[in-house]
């Protein structure tokens, strides 16, 4: 038995690495390339190790492209998961009459293509002089609204609606039932969904480019020009990186914090 | 429940939803038919249709040419990392939270890292040693690149789905199975897979229609010819002619049917999505 367990357990190793290789290995030229000064063609290591990229992707202005997109990650979150929430609420204790045509609407953003819509907003903003950054916001809150909708109404599924009920009983009014007692019982699901909108306004690209005009320069707005004609990798490597740091720390702490508050919760019912 | 519960509901998202998305819809239909013109009076005319014909054909191919196999590719990977996961060994963990990871990076700056490896002066190149044996990937006669960023990043999206849909209750049917005498590759076969393809196929649709409605993946990786409809559409709407922007507009268009026919099959099995409309009986 056991002899035959050890190839097996070889197997699923080789899998494993394989597996992490294939999600690692993308991103490993970009954290070389942030740390090289000289990486001449076809060497397989730098010739150069240094930080000259960073300089040269600050004086590009990424600190500033980076200021701007987290104001528009928070912007985008702070409105998209209250209205998400509102519709996840509705879907999830089943308080809508229609909830097909709700799934059906809130499925819309996700079906569009964002070039399509964001263009046909721009010659709508160019006729009514709507400040570029308002349509940005809006356009984003559009996208993110179906993830929080979602997530918040799993959420609320899980959460039976006696509870806001028992506090509307005991006296509480409508938004002291909702805030003081279900809200704080789904706080993990509200925390995702305000993630997932804040992942989207960090990281878009298209939507921010064309409505914005070019005028609103946030991290992948530098970095897509960059990568398209700069050639300095270095740079370009840097831009991607301190880019892409903010969001995956944002995830994993998230995670971390999940599991946490699992863990605590139920100590016994963690799964090995 | 009770009526005082109703609240406002899902309205302010759906409005929200409605008049944004709605009015982009329609200002772009009508831009392609000439009838919101930067300058002039508006027209209606069908001279962008006819302009974009020949390059919207070609686009739709190279749209499919991207959407497709970058779709099969992450649904085969995405299911093998997701049993990985399931499976509870040493490299379950590592490999959940490097889904994770994956899963937060932007799209352009997963372009960007394949662009780095795969283009002829990439780390592939350089490892492949200076003979020019290293194939065109990016920008070349195969959109090869934009394919593999795009499959590697949804695959990780298609795992963390399946896991989610597929992980309680995974544990007792394995056992179960084992118990009756299944072997691990039988238990992976005839318990995993049919259990979570549900779940690969709703990632697929997902994967197939972010693809097509991509940009910035194709646009930095991809051939200058020809294009997919959003780096066509994107194109001729930044060009110095104002003419091309019906042309543009109708680009766009022709992408958003396309979109929407890839995922008839998801609209026509709504009435089934009890746990998105708030069924208990989605959540056993």
């Amino acid at each position: 038995m056991s002899g035959r367990r050890g190839p097996a357990r070889l197997g699923r190793g080789a899998l494993g690495a394989l597996a992490l290789l294939w999600l690692a290995l993308p991103l490993l030229p970009v954290v070389v390339w942030a740390f090289s000064d000289r990486w001449a063609f076809p060497a397989v290591a730098p010739q150069d190790w240094g930080i000259g990229g960073w300089g040269a992707a600050a004086d590009a202005g990424l600190p500033q492209a980076l200021l701007r997109s987290l104001g528009l990650g928070l912007a985008v979150a702070a409105v998209a998961t209250p209205l998400g929430l509102m519709a996840g609420r509705s879907l999830g204790w089943r308080l809508t009459r229609w909830p097909r045509l709700v799934v059906a609407m809130l499925l819309l953003p996700l079906l569009l293509p964002p070039v399509a819509v964001s263009m046909g907003l721009d010659v709508v903003l160019i006729r009514l002089g709507l400040p570029e950054l308002l349509a940005v916001v809006l356009l984003l809150v559009v996208v993110a609204v179906p993830y929080c909708a979602y997530t918040s109404a799993a959420a609320y599924a899980r959460t039976p609606p006696a509870l806001e009920e028992q506090a509307r009983a005991l006296g509480a009014s409508a938004r002291q039932a909702r805030l003081r007692v279900v809200l704080p019982a789904m706080r993990g699901s509200i925390v995702v969904a305000a993630l997932l909108a804040f992942l989207v306004g960090w990281s878009d690209y298209v939507v921010t480019l064309l409505v914005g005009g070019g005028r609103l320069v946030t991290g992948p707005v530098l970095l897509g020009s960059a990568a398209a004609g700069s050639g300095n990798d270095a740079a370009v490597a840097v831009t991607a990186l301190a880019t892409v740091t903010p969001p995956v720390l944002l995830v994993l702490l998230v995670l971390g914090l999940g599991r946490t508050r699992r863990s605590t919760a139920t100590p016994v019912g963690e799964a090995s | 429940m009770t009526s005082r519960m109703r609240g406002s509901g899902a309205a302010p998202g759906i409005v929200t939803i409605t008049l944004v998305a709605g009015t982009g819809m329609v200002a772009v239909v009508t831009t392609s038919l000439g009838l919101m013109p930067l300058y002039g009076e508006p027209v209606l005319s069908t001279d962008g249709w006819r302009a974009a014909a020949p390059d919207l054909a070609l686009g739709i191919r190279e749209s499919l040419l991207i959407a497709v196999p970058a779709t099969l590719l992450s649904a085969v990977v995405g299911l093998l990392l997701a049993g990985l996961v399931l499976g509870g060994g040493g490299a379950s963990r590592p490999v959940r939270v490097a889904c994770l990871v994956v899963l937060a990076v932007p799209h352009v700056v997963g372009a960007t890292a394949v662009g780095q490896l795969l283009s002829d002066g990439g780390l592939g190149a350089r490892l492949a040693g200076s003979d020019g044996s290293w194939p065109p990937m990016v920008g070349g006669p195969w959109p090869a690149a934009t394919v593999l960023e795009l499959a590697w990043k949804e695959s990780a999206f298609v795992a963390l789905l399946v896991v989610a849909a597929v992980g309680p209750g995974h544990r007792q049917r394995m056992e179960v199975a084992a118990g009756l005498g299944a072997r691990p590759w039988q238990r992976a076969t005839r318990v995993l897979v049919p259990t979570a393809l549900p779940a690969v196929g709703a990632a697929s649709l997902v994967t197939l229609v972010y693809a097509l409605g991509s940009y910035e993946v194709a646009a930095l990786l991809g051939r200058a010819a020809p294009e997919p409809l959003p780096v066509l559409a994107f194109r001729l709407f930044g060009s110095i002619e104002l003419t091309d922007r019906p042309a543009a507009a109708a680009a766009a268009v022709t992408g958003s049917v396309l979109a929407l026919v890839a995922a008839s099959p998801a609209l026509a099995a709504l009435p089934r999505l009890r746990l998105l409309a708030g069924d208990p009986r989605g959540h056993a």
